[in-house]
C-alpha cells in the first residue's frame, strides 16, 4: 500500500488522460468515467498542483453520484489527501468509505499508514524541537533512531 | 517485515492481470499472508505487496502489482505496466469466457511492458471447485502456443500457489539482462558490508 503513495504516472501517460479530458470536454462528451480516469493519473503526478487539480475533479464526481463509483472516489481521495500531508481529510475519506464498507482490507491498510503518518510526524516534531541530532538514513533510519530514544 | 530487516539480490516488480473474479487478490493473500477469504471486495483500481522470496538460496524482494479486473478502470492499468520483469495471467478454470480473455491480456502486456523479454505465467485458478470448464490439456496447450509458464492453482486449498511465484522469479532470474542487481547499504550503524554475490551471479549471467 505504502508504494502507491510512491508511484508515478510518467508523463506521456498523463497527457494521453489529460487531452481525452480536454477534448470529450470540448465535444461536450464528457462522461464521469473519462473524468475519473484523468483525476487518477493526475494524483499519481509528481507535482502537487497536479495533484490538487485531481482532487477538485475527484469532489466534482463525488457531490455529483452516488453508489459503487463514489467508494472509489473517496478512496482516491484519500490516497490523493495523503500525498499531499493532509492527513486530516484523508482520515475524513477513508472514514467515511468504512461506513459502507467496515472490512475493506484496502480501506483498512491506507487508514492504518494515516494514522501511522500522523503519529511519526508528531514524532517527527517533537524531535526537532528538542534538539535532537539525528543522522537520517531515509525514514527507516530515522523510525530507528526514534524509538531507541 | 520492514524494509531494513533483510537482504536481498534484487527487487522485481510482478503484475497480476485477468478478468474481475477470477482470483488474483486471492491468490496474492495466498501467497504473502496465507490467508483466504470467501468474500473479497473487488479491487479498487490496483493494490500492492511486497514480499520476500528465497530461491535456491538467494533472496530477493517482490513488488507485487495486483490490478483491478473491473471495467472501469481498464483504461488505467496499463500505465502500471512499466518496468515490470514477470507477470501472472489468472484464469477460472470454471468461468470459461475468462479463459477466452487470456489472448488480450497477453497483448496488452506486450503492447505496454517495457521490458521486452519479461516472463509470463498463466495460473488456471479455483482447481478446488468442481464445475469446471476448462481442462489442465487446454490451459497448458495455451501456454506452449504463447511460450508462458503454465501451473493450475487454488486460492483456497494453497495448492501450486507457491509454486507460481518460486517457478516465475526462478525463470526472471535465468534471464540475462532482464534484472539488474541491488546493492544495498547496510544500515548505517551496522558494519558497512555488501554481500558478495558474485560468485553466484556468474552462475546465471554467464
Ligand atoms: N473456490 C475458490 N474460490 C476462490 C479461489 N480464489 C478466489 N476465490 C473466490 O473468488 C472471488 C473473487 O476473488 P478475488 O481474489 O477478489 O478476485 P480478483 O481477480 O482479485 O477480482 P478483481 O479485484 O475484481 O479483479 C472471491 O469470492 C474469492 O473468495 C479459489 O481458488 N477457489
Ligand atoms: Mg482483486
Amino acid at each position: 500500500m505504502e508504494a502507491l503513495l510512491e508511484d508515478y504516472i510518467s508523463p506521456e501517460d498523463l497527457k494521453n488522460f489529460e487531452s481525452n479530458y480536454t477534448e470529450s470536454r470540448r465535444n461536450g462528451t464528457l462522461t464521469s468515467q473519462t473524468q475519473f480516469e484523468y483525476a487518477w493519473s493526475l494524483i499519481r503526478s509528481k507535482y502537487r498542483a497536479d495533484i490538487n487539480r485531481g482532487i477538485n475533479l475527484l469532489e466534482e464526481l463525488c457531490s455529483s453520484q452516488l453508489g459503487e463509483e463514489k467508494r472509489d472516489y473517496l478512496f482516491y481521495l484519500a490516497i490523493a489527501n495523503t500525498k499531499i500531508c493532509d492527513y486530516s481529510r484523508a482520515l475524513d475519506c477513508v472514514d467515511k468509505f468504512l461506513l459502507a464498507e467496515p472490512n475493506n482490507r484496502q480501506a483498512c491498510d491506507l487508514k492504518k499508514i494515516i494514522k501511522d503518518r500522523i503519529k511519526r510526524d508528531g514524532l517527527k516534531g517533537a524531535a526537532i524541537a528538542g534538539g535532537a541530532a539525528l543522522v537520517v538514513g531515509g525514514l527507516v533510519g530515522l523510525g530507528m533512531a526514534l524509538a531507541r530514544k | 517485515m520492514a524494509d531494513g530487516d533483510k537482504d536481498f539480490l534484487t527487487v522485481l516488480k510482478i503484475l497480476i492481470v485477468g478478468e474481475s473474479d477470477v482470483g488474483k487478490s486471492s491468490l496474492l493473500l495466498r501467497f504473502t499472508d496465507d490467508t483466504f477469504h470467501n468474500e473479497v471486495p473487488a479491487t479498487i483500481g490496483i493494490d500492492f505487496k511486497s514480499a520476500y522470496l528465497d530461491v535456491d538460496g538467494v533472496n530477493v524482494k517482490l513488488a507485487i502489482w495486483d490490478t483491478a479486473g473491473s471495467e472501469r478502470f481498464r483504461s488505467l492499468t496499463p500505465s502500471f505496466y512499466r518496468g515490470a520483469h514477470g507477470a501472472i495471467l489468472v484464469y477460472d478454470v470454471t468461468k470459461r469466457e475468462t479463459f477466452m480473455k487470456l489472448e488480450s491480456w497477453f497483448n496488452e502486456l506486450e503492447v505496454y511492458s517495457t521490458r521486452e523479454n519479461m516472463i509470463k505465467m498463466v495460473v488456471g485458478n479455483k482447481i478446488d471447485k468442481e464445475n469446471r470448464e476448462v481442462s489442465r490439456e487446454e490451459g497448458l496447450k495455451w501456454a506452449r502456443k504463447h511460450s508462458t509458464l503454465f501451473i493450475e492453482a487454488s486460492a483456497r486449498t494453497k495448492e501450486g500457489v507457491k509454486t507460481a511465484f518460486e517457478e516465475l522469479v526462478e525463470k526472471i532470474l535465468q534471464t540475462p539482462g532482464l534484472w539488474e542487481e541491488v546493492r544495498r547499504k547496510r544500515n548505517i550503524n551496522l558494519e558497512e558490508e555488501e554481500p558478495a554475490s558474485t560468485g553466484w551471479c556468474g552462475g546465471y549471467c554467464a
